[in-house]
């Protein structure tokens, strides 16, 4: 009885086993619930921002006591109050508004010609060095992005050093709102890139050809042709460039030298400067909020684009 | 000029732009960190690879990575099941709800990631496990999930359902179907997206500045705390470390997965 089943291999008794626990840990009658299950420690990790949300959300209904340093215990709307009366908000508010959109026209400009080389070249050397330069600061950090940025454009940068061999006296390159914006265009490129590719390689190069034979220089291609069957790449990267550059810290932080904060720079400073929790709250809980109405309104004029995962959206 | 070459001239012109824009500051930190000088400078004052030496030496700046690799480990530790089931579930079963569920996962993409960190500290601090490295790796991998989730399901499209229907109908149990046909399958998938979790959360830098404190700073926070007082050469060394993790994560993904995988259309 025993010596036919040893010549089973070890490892069809163990699947045996694991198969015989699996149905008995989630019988096949179950099967309808599996997909669910198998989301569920997605959701329960995503459920955390949630948490932190309404978190948020209370903080932000209460006011701080300059006397005590203590927060109250009654929920005002004043807080909501001070962020849209106080003008500094809103210059704040404004300057991120505009840079975003700013980085964003001026990141697509170059991420669109960037993905489509990438693309359409027939040489896989080229490809790979692309997405190599790409991959590179991608996976470096804003940090250190940033810190050289500050060795190239400081006053004894680069730049300035070389404009001082032709006889330019130094410029201030640094500081203010232009290396600011540059610095972002930089960081969003790989994004914009990555979200454009895959829209591109789904437009068929014989579209183009057929186009061009037909009579139409490139020129008029890439408006009717390719620019057209893009647009779920072009929404994907328009998305995360723009909220992304909306909300950063790093970049303004570092580049614009605490003169050219943003309104993730206001949230931290309320959180860790003056201790202003419930207005910290306040203004990050209208940022999540204008940064929903942003994508909300995008995904349902246009979809999620190259932004879907699963199925949907083809 | 003829149409063609019009075109080339024009992409090209943007595209040299664009990998000047991408690679100066990369080259820039490389060669500022083997100047023999004090001072950061490029071109380096000299060659040398004392800032090396200085960096070895600085337990400060060594304890601060090695607490950044924990965090990123325990990011991909926890993506990686969390992400691999995630993906797999919606490409393969039709779920109810499929396209709320998809807005809700993709919501760490569109809540700030000052929203979600501040959100994030203001919970585990409720709980009081603010102070230890763990949530710090929870939230790394909450905010960039996503990513592991579009990894995998870019792989997993390219099943067809037909080799699972094959294997069952040879008599092979659900168990066996998942582990050798669907997981094999979806495995580039889950190896680009664990390695990008890892660079990820090795590199990330605002979640990290809220949720540590002076104790348990990782590496890109000391980095940018040190910025913002003095400037040493020995920060553009310290940077190296990241950028030939960079390359080594590039190497892999190259290796294993080929980095055309980011081109597949959708």
């Amino acid at each position: 009885m025993r010596a036919p089943r040893a010549q089973y291999p070890l490892i069809w008794r163990t699947m045996d086993a694991l198969e015989r626990f699996a149905e008995l840990v989630w019988p096949s009658r179950f099967q309808p619930g599996l997909p669910y299950v198998m989301l569920l420690p997605a959701l329960v990790l995503v459920g955390l921002l949630v948490v932190g949300l309404i978190q948020i959300g209370d903080a932000s209904l209460r006011t701080l006591d300059t006397k005590t340093f203590l927060t109250s215990e009654n929920y005002t709307l004043a807080n909501y109050q001070r962020v849209l009366t106080e003008g500094f908000f809103f210059k704040v508010a404004s300057r991120s508004l505009m840079g975003a959109l700013i980085v964003t026209l001026v990141t697509l400009i170059f991420a669109f010609p960037y993905a489509y080389l990438m693309v359409r070249t027939p040489s896989s050397t080229l490809r790979k060095f692309l997405l190599v330069a790409l991959f590179l600061p991608f996976f470096i950090g804003q940090v250190v992005r940033a810190y050289g940025w500050l060795i190239i454009l400081g006053n004894q940068g680069v730049v300035n050093d070389a404009l001082g061999l032709v006889g330019v006296s130094p410029i201030r390159l640094l500081y203010n709102y232009p290396a600011v914006l540059f610095g972002l265009v930089q960081y969003m490129l790989p994004f914009a890139v990555l979200m454009l590719a895959p829209a591109l390689t789904a437009i068929p190069s014989e579209l183009e050809s057929a186009a061009s034979s037909l009579g139409a220089g490139w020129v008029k291609t890439f408006r009717y042709v390719v620019l057209p069957l893009s647009k779920p790449g072009l929404i994907g990267a328009g998305l995360v460039v723009s909220t992304l550059s909306l909300t950063d810290f790093a970049l303004p932080a570092i580049l614009g030298g605490g003169t050219q904060d943003f309104i993730a720079n206001a949230i931290y400073d309320q959180f860790f400067r003056t201790s202003d929790q419930g207005l910290g709250a306040t203004l990050s809980l209208m940022l999540v909020a204008v940064g929903s109405i942003l994508v909300g309104v995008v995904f349902m004029l246009f979809g999620a684009g190259t932004l879907a995962m699963g199925d949907d959206g083809k | 000029m003829s149409d063609s070459t019009s075109k080339s001239l024009v992409i090209w012109a943007f595209v040299a732009t664009a990998i000047v824009m991408l690679s100066a500051p990369t080259i820039v930190v490389l060669g500022a960190s083997f100047t023999a000088g004090n001072i950061i400078t490029f071109p380096p004052d000299g060659l040398s690879l004392k800032w090396y030496a200085s960096i070895a030496q600085a337990s400060d700046l060594r304890q601060a990575f090695v607490r950044s690799l924990i965090v990123a480990t325990i990011c991909t530790l926890i993506a990686i099941p969390a992400g691999t089931l995630a993906g797999i579930a919606l490409v393969k079963y039709r779920v109810r709800f499929a396209r709320s569920i998809q807005i809700y996962l993709l919501l760490p993409f569109t809540i700030p990631l000052i929203g979600s960190g501040i959100g994030m500290m203001l919970a585990f601090g409720k709980i009081g496990v603010l102070g230890s490295l763990w949530p710090v790796g929870i939230a790394c991998c909450v905010i960039n999930l996503p990513f592991m989730i579009w990894a995998v399901t870019a792989s997993a499209r390219n099943l067809s359902p037909d080799l699972e229907l094959a294997a069952a109908n040879c008599g092979a149990p659900p168990l066996q179907r998942f582990l050798y046909i669907t997981l094999p399958a979806v495995l580039p998938g889950v190896i680009t997206g664990s390695l990008l979790m890892f660079i990820l959360a090795l590199n990330e830098f605002l979640v990290s500045l809220l949720l540590v404190d002076a104790r348990i700073v990782t590496l890109p926070v000391q980095i940018y705390n040190s910025i913002r007082s003095i400037i040493t050469p020995d920060l553009a060394a310290i940077s190296v470390v990241f950028i030939v993790c960079a390359g080594l994560v590039i190497a892999l993904l190259d290796r294993l997965v080929g980095l055309d995988f980011f081109l597949k259309s959708k």
